[in-house]
C-alpha cells in the first residue's frame, strides 16, 4: 500500500472524526445540565440534514438554509426534551435513556416515508475540486467542515467558561433545587441545553452531508461513533473530544483499508469497551468521588 | 412582608403540614423553631417554591406566591439558603455568589459590573469569603460554606431571606460566628425568618418566635414570653 | 399457607399445562408455530428482565445474545453433528461467558455508558456475523438441519414441548434463584450500592452474575430459535429486534417472571398484527380506548400530571390514526413500536403485569407466611471476652483529596472491646476517617492494622469481609426491603450454597435459618415487631437502630457507627444507649462518631478529637472537655448544645 494513500486515507478519516467529535460535543452540552443525553441524536443530525436539503430545494439560497437548519435543529432538540426528557428527570430516574431511543425509533421512521429510504446528495456552494496540501488531497469541503466544527466548540466553550448563564448550566447540574433557589429555573436551563444541542446537531448534519449524502442509514452509521468518541474522551472532558474524534476517525479509515469496509466500525466500538474497561470517565474525565 | 396562611403540604402520601400559619414583619428576625419532625424545614421548603403546598397561602409583600415554583419566588425577592448549605461544589466561590445574583443580570453575559457593589458589600461582611474566591466551594470547610450560602442569598439583594438551620452540622464555636454575622444583617435592616433546632442560640437573635409541633404551629410569642413558659423551657431549652 | 400455594403456585402450574395441552386441542401449524416462538421469547425475554427489571439498566444486547448462540447452535448441529441438549448448553454457556466479559468493563459506570456498550456490542455481533462469511455465511444466510433428540426425530409438536419445557425449567430456575440471597442483593444494590458494599456483598460482582445469568438465557433461546426455524441471517439480530424485546419487557411487566411471558405472547403476536389490517386497527383501538381511562382516570385523581396522562393519549391516537391513513404498516413498523413503547413506558410503566398484581392483591389478600422464632443470640453474634489487646491501629493516616488535606497524619490505636470516641467539627475528617477505615477511600499514606494484620485499602467489600461493619451518617438503608431482609443479606455466613444448587432449589434450610439469625438481631435492637414493615416505612428512629442491626448481621471485629443519635428525639437516644451498651456486653468493641456530647460522655471510655485532619486531644470524655484545644475547636466558651448542634437529618 502506498505511503501517499495511507496518508490520505488517514487525512480523510480524521476529518470524518472531527464530525463525531461535534456530535459527542452535543451530547456533553445536554449532560453537562442534566447527565443525559439524547440516545437518538443520530436522528436529529438526519432530519435536519434532509429538512435543509428539503429547504434548499425549493430554492432558498444556502446562506438562509444554514441558518433555518439550525433553527430547526433547535426546536427538534427542544422537542425531544419535552417529551423524552423533562419526566425522568423530574422523577430523577434515567428513563430518558429508553425515551430518547423511542423518539429516535420514531423520527427514522418518520424520516424512511416521508422522505424515501434512499441516499440522497447534499448540494453546497462550496467548491469541491481537491486542492494539494502537504502530498495530501483535501477539497474544500472538507476544510469547511473542520472549520465549521472547531468554530462551534470553540463559541459554546467560551460560553459555558465566560457567561454565567453558561456557570449556571453547571449549577444545575450539581444541585438542581439549591439552582432553582437562585432562581435559575432548572427546567429551562435543560430546555436550553437540549436546544443547544440540536443547533450543534443540525450543523454537523449540514457540514457533513456534503460528503456522505443524506439518508436514514446516515443516523445510526454517525452516532455510534459519535458515542464512542464521547464515552472515550469522557462526557465532561470539553475540547479532549476533538483529539479523539481525530484519532478514531483515522483508525477506522484505516481499518477499512486493511481489513475491510465490513469492519469499518470496528476499532470505534472495540475501544469503547476498552475505554470502559480501563477508565470508565473517559481519558480525559474526571474522577468521581462518592460522598457518604 | 411574608405571611403564611393554614399551610399544608407533605412529600407523596404522608402530609407534614397540617396547617401552618406565621407572619414576618419587614425589618424582623423571626425564628421557627422545633423538634426534629416537626415540619420546619417542610415549611421552608413549601414557602420557598421547592414543595408545592396542597393546600394554604403564601404572600410575599402583599401579593401570593403559593405554587409559583422555587424559581420565580426567588425572583420576586425571596432568597433562601437551604438546609445543608448546597453551595455548587464544582464552582468557585465568587462563582457561587455571582450565580446568587442571577435574576438581576443580564442572562448572557454575566459580567461583573452589575454585581460588583452586591460582591462588594459581601466580602465585607465575610472577608474569609474574599480570602477563598477563586477556591472551588466543594473544598470549603462546613463554616465557609455557610457564609457562602448566606452571602449568595445576600447577592439577590432579597426582600426576605430563609435560613434553613444554620448551625447544622457546624461546631459550636462557629455557630457562633454564624449568629454574630445574623445579628449584624439585623441591625442592617434584613427581614429574616429563621429555622434552627439549636433553640437557644435562635432566641437570643430573633423578634418573634414560632414554636411547630406535629405540623403546625404550637406556641408563638417573643423570646421573653417562650423562655418564661415552663412547657418550651422544658422541651427545647433545658 | 395453603391459600397462598394453591394461589401462586397453582397459577404458575396452570399455565404450563395448558400451554402444554393447547396443541392437542388446537390442530394448526400456524397456532404452533406461534406458541413456539412464545416459547422461545419468554426465555430471551426472562434473560432480559435480569437485566431491565431486576438490575434496573437498559440493556440493549440481549439480540446479539440470541444471534450468538443461534449461531453457535446452528453451526455445531448443522457442521459438527452436535444434538439439541448440548447446542442449547453450549450457546447458554458461550453467551454467559461473552455477557461476563461484557459486563466487567460495561458495568463499571451504569446508566447511559452501560446502554452504550451493550448498543456496540450489538452492532460489534452483528459486523462479525456479516462480515464472517467463512463461518456464518454472511448476509446469505445459514440453513439449518433440526438434529434428532436421543435419536427421535422431533416434529413442529415435540419440538413446542420441548421448548415449553425448557421455559418451564428456566422459570422454576428464575424463581429458585430471586427467593435466595441473590434476589435479596439483586434488590439491595439497586437501594444502596454502597450499602451493598459495605456489608460485604459485592455490588459489582453481583451486577456482572446478573447481566451474564441472563445472556446466557439470551444463548439457550437463540440456540431455540435456530432449530425452529432452519434458516438464520444475520439481517435478523439487529436493532429493532432490541426495541421489540424491550417493548415485550417494558409492557409485560418488570421483574417478573409472568410478566416475560405475557411480554413474550405480544413478540410473537407483532408481526402478525402489523400485517393485517383489520387486526391493527383494532388494537390501536384498543390501546387508544385504554390509555384515554387510564389518562382519565390518573387525571381526575390527581395522581400524575398532564403529560403522564396525556402524552399516551397522543401516542396511541397517532396510532389510531395511522391505521387508517397508512397504506402499508409494514413501512411504519418502526415507528408503531416506538409510539407502543413510549405509551407504555410513560402511561403504564409497571406493565401488564405490574398493574395487574396490584389489583390481585386488593382481591385477594395472602398472608405472607409465617416466621421462625428467632435463633439464639449466640449463635449470630457470639460473645467474646475483651482482652483490653489493641483492635485497631493507625499510623500517621493520610487521606488527601486534590488540595484537600482531610485526614493529616493520624495516629490512633482502639483497645478491644471498648467504645472509642471519635468527635470533632465538620471538617474536621471523622468522616473521611471512618470511610477510610471501612474501606470506601484508600489512603494516601499511612498503616491500618486490624489484630495486627493490614486492613484492605480503597475496597470497601474486602474491608467488610475482614471485619468492618459500619452505619451511615446519612441513612443507607434497602428502603424496598423489609427490615428483616434488611439485616438478612447482611449476615455473614449465610449464604454458603454454589448458585447451581440455589438453581435447583436446595436453599430453603439456608433461608429458614437465615430468617432465624435476622429476626435474634432485630429483637437486640428493638424491632422484631417490625421485621415485615418496609424498611422505607419505618419510623426515622426505627430506620437508624435497623441500621446497627445490619451492620452487627456482619459479626464484626469492629462495629463503627456514624453519628446514630443524628436526629433522634429524647427517648430513642436513650434506646440508642441501650443498644450500644448491650453490644458492649458482647465484647465487640465500637467506634462512635457523634455531636451529642452526652452520649459520648455516657458511652466512651476514650475520646479522641479530630480537628483540621489532625488529632488535637485525646483522653476520657471528662478530660477533653476541660481540654483548652478542644474547647477553642469544638465546644465553645458557651454551653455545649443539648439539643446537639451538627445533625444531619433530611426531613423535618
Amino acid at each position: 500500500m502506498p505511503l501517499s494513500v495511507v496518508v490520505q486515507i488517514t487525512v480523510s478519516g480524521a476529518l470524518m472524526g472531527l464530525v463525531y467529535a461535534l456530535i459527542a460535543y452535543g451530547f456533553q452540552l445536554t449532560y453537562a445540565t442534566s447527565k443525559s443525553l439524547n440516545f437518538g441524536q443520530g436522528e436529529l443530525v438526519m432530519v435536519s440534514a434532509f429538512v435543509s436539503l428539503t429547504l434548499l430545494g425549493t430554492g432558498l439560497p444556502y446562506a438562509l438554509v444554514v441558518p433555518l437548519g439550525i433553527l430547526f435543529g433547535a426546536g427538534l432538540g427542544m422537542l425531544v426534551e419535552r417529551v423524552a426528557v423533562r419526566l425522568a428527570l423530574q422523577q430523577k430516574s434515567e428513563g430518558w435513556i429508553l425515551l430518547t431511543i423511542i423518539v429516535g425509533l420514531f423520527l427514522l421512521s418518520f424520516a424512511e416515508n416521508v422522505f424515501g429510504r434512499d441516499d440522497r446528495p447534499f448540494p453546497t456552494p462550496i467548491p469541491s475540486d481537491p486542492i494539494h496540501i502537504f502530498g495530501v488531497d483535501v477539497t474544500w469541503v472538507d476544510i469547511s467542515v473542520a472549520v465549521g466544527v472547531l468554530t462551534i466548540m470553540a463559541l459554546v466553550e467560551v460560553f459555558k467558561r465566560r457567561t454565567l448563564l453558561g456557570k449556571a448550566f453547571e449549577a444545575v447540574s450539581a444541585d438542581r433545587d439549591a439552582a432553582e433557589l437562585m432562581g435559575i429555573s432548572a427546567t429551562r436551563t435543560v430546555t436550553l441545553s437540549y436546544a443547544l444541542s440540536g443547533a450543534v446537531a443540525a450543523v454537523a448534519g449540514i457540514l457533513v452531508s456534503p460528503i456522505t449524502t443524506v439518508g436514514p442509514t446516515m443516523a445510526a452509521a454517525l452516532v455510534l461513533k459519535a458515542f464512542s468518541v464521547a464515552v472515550v474522551a469522557g462526557l465532561e472532558s470539553g475540547f479532549g473530544v476533538v483529539l479523539v474524534g481525530l484519532i478514531l476517525g483515522a483508525l477506522e479509515g484505516l481499518a477499512s483499508l486493511y481489513i475491510g469496509s465490513g469492519w469499518r466500525e470496528t476499532p470505534g466500538l472495540i475501544l469503547l469497551i476498552l475505554a470502559l474497561a480501563v477508565r470508565p470517565t473517559g481519558l480525559f474525565g474526571k474522577a468521581i468521588i462518592r460522598k457518604v | 412582608m411574608l405571611t403564611v396562611t393554614d399551610l399544608h403540604a407533605g412529600y407523596g402520601l404522608s402530609e407534614v403540614l397540617v396547617g401552618t400559619s406565621l407572619e414576618v414583619k419587614p425589618g424582623t428576625i423571626v425564628a421557627l423553631i422545633g423538634a426534629n419532625g416537626a415540619g420546619k424545614t417542610t415549611a421552608m421548603r413549601a414557602i420557598s417554591g421547592t414543595l408545592s403546598p396542597t393546600r394554604g397561602e403564601v404572600r410575599l409583600g402583599g401579593s401570593r406566591v403559593d405554587g409559583l415554583g422555587a424559581a420565580r419566588i426567588a425572583r420576586l425577592g425571596l432568597a433562601h439558603a437551604p438546609e445543608g448549605r448546597k453551595v455548587f461544589g464544582p464552582l468557585s466561590t465568587e462563582d457561587n455568589l455571582l450565580l446568587g445574583a442571577f435574576r438581576w443580570l443580564p442572562h448572557f453575559f454575566g459580567f461583573h459590573r452589575d454585581a460588583k457593589q452586591a460582591l462588594a458589600r459581601v466580602y465585607d461582611l465575610f472577608p474569609r469569603l474574599a480570602e477563598r474566591r477563586t477556591q472551588l466551594a466543594g473544598t470549603l470547610s462546613g463554616g465557609e460554606q455557610q457564609m457562602l450560602a448566606i452571602g449568595r442569598a445576600l447577592m439577590a439583594r432579597p426582600k426576605i431571606m430563609l435560613l434553613d438551620e444554620p448551625s447544622m452540622g457546624l461546631a459550636p464555636v462557629i455557630v457562633q460566628e454564624v449568629f454574630r454575622t445574623i445579628r449584624r444583617l439585623k441591625a442592617e435592616g434584613m427581614t429574616m425568618l429563621l429555622v434552627e433546632q439549636f433553640a437557644s442560640a435562635a432566641l437570643g437573635v430573633a423578634d418573634h418566635v414560632y414554636v411547630m409541633e406535629r405540623g403546625r404551629v404550637a406556641v408563638s410569642g417573643t423570646p421573653d414570653d417562650l423562655r418564661r413558659d415552663p412547657r418550651v423551657l422544658a422541651a427545647y431549652l433545658g | 399457607m395453603l391459600k397462598r400455594l394453591i394461589l401462586v403456585r397453582g397459577a404458575e402450574i396452570a399455565l404450563f399445562v395448558v400451554l402444554g395441552a393447547l396443541p392437542l386441542a388446537v390442530d394448526s401449524p400456524y397456532v404452533l408455530g406461534l406458541l413456539t416462538l412464545l416459547a422461545i421469547y419468554g426465555v430471551v425475554l426472562i434473560g432480559l428482565d435480569v437485566t431491565v427489571g431486576y438490575l434496573g439498566q437498559v440493556n440493549l444486547a440481549q439480540v446479539a445474545m440470541m444471534g450468538l448462540g443461534a449461531y453457535l447452535a446452528g453451526i455445531a448441529a448443522t457442521r459438527y453433528g452436535v444434538g439439541i441438549p448440548l447446542a442449547a448448553l453450549l450457546s447458554g454457556l458461550l453467551c454467559t461467558a461473552v455477557g461476563a466479559l461484557l459486563a466487567l468493563p460495561a458495568l463499571r459506570l451504569e446508566g447511559p455508558q452501560f446502554a452504550l456498550a451493550t448498543l456496540s456490542f450489538t452492532a460489534l455481533c452483528a459486523t462479525a456475523l456479516n462480515e464472517l462469511e467463512w463461518l456464518t455465511n454472511g448476509a446469505q444466510g445459514l440453513s439449518i438441519t433440526r438434529p434428532p433428540l436421543l435419536g427421535h426425530a422431533l416434529d413442529a409438536r415435540d419440538f413446542f414441548w420441548l421448548c415449553t419445557a425448557i421455559l418451564a425449567l428456566v422459570w422454576l430456575a428464575m424463581r429458585n434463584l430471586l427467593s435466595s440471597q441473590w434476589g435479596r442483593a439483586f434488590e439491595a444494590l439497586r437501594d444502596s450500592p454502597i450499602a451493598t458494599d459495605a456489608m460485604g456483598v459485592g455490588t459489582y460482582r453481583h451486577k456482572v452474575a446478573g447481566f451474564a445469568f441472563g445472556s446466557g438465557l439470551g444463548g439457550v433461546a437463540g440456540a431455540l430459535y435456530a432449530f425452529n426455524f432452519g434458516y438464520l441471517q444475520p439481517q435478523t439480530f439487529v436493532y429493532e429486534l432490541t426495541v421489540i424485546l424491550l417493548l415485550g419487557v417494558v409492557l409485560g411487566g418488570r421483574k417478573s417472571l409472568w410478566g416475560a411471558v405475557v411480554g413474550a405472547v405480544l413478540v410473537a403476536l407483532l408481526p402478525n398484527l402489523l400485517s393485517n389490517h383489520v387486526l391493527f386497527r383494532a388494537f390501536s383501538g384498543i390501546a387508544f380506548a385504554l390509555a384515554l381511562v387510564a389518562g382519565a382516570r390518573a387525571l381526575l385523581r390527581r395522581q400524575a400530571d398532564a403529560f403522564r396522562a396525556l402524552a399516551p393519549i397522543a401516542a396511541t391516537l397517532t396510532l389510531v390514526v395511522g391505521s387508517f391513513l397508512a397504506s402499508n404498516t409494514e413501512d411504519w413498523r418502526k415507528a408503531i413500536f416506538a409510539l407502543l413503547l413510549f405509551s407504555v413506558v410513560v402511561g403504564l410503566p409497571q406493565g401488564l403485569m405490574g398493574f395487574a398484581s396490584a389489583a390481585l392483591a386488593r382481591l385477594f389478600r395472602v398472608a405472607p407466611p409465617e416466621l421462625p422464632p428467632p435463633a439464639l443470640l449466640d449463635a449470630v453474634l457470639p460473645a467474646r471476652a475483651p482482652d483490653g489487646s489493641v483492635l485497631l491501629q493507625l499510623d500517621a493516616l493520610s487521606c488527601h483529596f486534590g488540595g484537600v488535606r482531610a485526614v493529616d497524619g493520624v495516629d490512633l490505636t482502639v483497645k478491644a472491646g471498648a467504645i472509642h470516641g471519635l468527635i470533632g467539627p465538620n471538617g474536621s475528617g471523622k468522616s473521611t476517617l471512618v470511610n477510610v477505615v471501612s474501606g470506601l477511600y484508600a489512603p494516601t499514606s499511612g498503616e491500618l492494622r486490624l489484630r495486627g494484620a493490614p486492613l484492605p485499602r480503597g475496597k470497601p467489600v474486602a474491608a467488610a469481609k475482614a471485619g468492618i461493619a459500619r452505619t451511615f451518617q446519612n441513612l443507607q438503608l434497602f428502603g424496598g426491603m423489609t427490615a428483616l431482609e434488611n439485616v438478612m443479606v447482611a449476615l455473614r455466613g449465610a449464604w454458603r450454597l454454589p448458585l447451581p444448587l440455589v438453581l435447583l432449589g436446595l436453599g430453603r434450610i439456608e433461608e429458614l435459618r437465615g430468617r432465624a439469625g435476622a429476626l435474634a438481631l432485630l429483637e437486640l435492637v428493638g424491632l422484631r415487631g417490625e421485621a415485615r414493615t418496609r424498611a422505607t416505612d419505618l419510623t426515622y428512629g426505627s430506620q437508624r437502630f435497623l441500621e446497627i442491626a445490619r451492620a452487627l448481621a456482619r459479626r464484626p471485629e469492629l462495629l463503627i457507627l456514624d453519628e446514630p443519635a443524628a436526629g433522634l428525639a429524647k427517648p430513642d437516644v436513650h434506646r440508642l444507649l441501650e443498644i450500644i451498651r448491650r453490644v458492649k456486653e458482647r465484647g465487640i468493641t465500637t467506634v462512635l462518631i457523634e455531636h451529642h456530647m452526652d452520649v459520648v460522655s455516657e458511652l466512651c471510655e476514650t475520646v479522641t478529637v479530630l480537628d483540621g485532619g489532625k488529632v488535637i486531644a485525646e483522653g476520657t470524655p471528662a478530660q477533653i472537655k476541660r481540654d483548652a484545644k478542644v474547647i477553642t475547636a469544638y465546644l465553645g466558651a458557651a454551653e455545649p448544645d443539648a439539643a446537639g448542634a451538627g445533625q444531619e437529618i433530611d426531613r423535618c
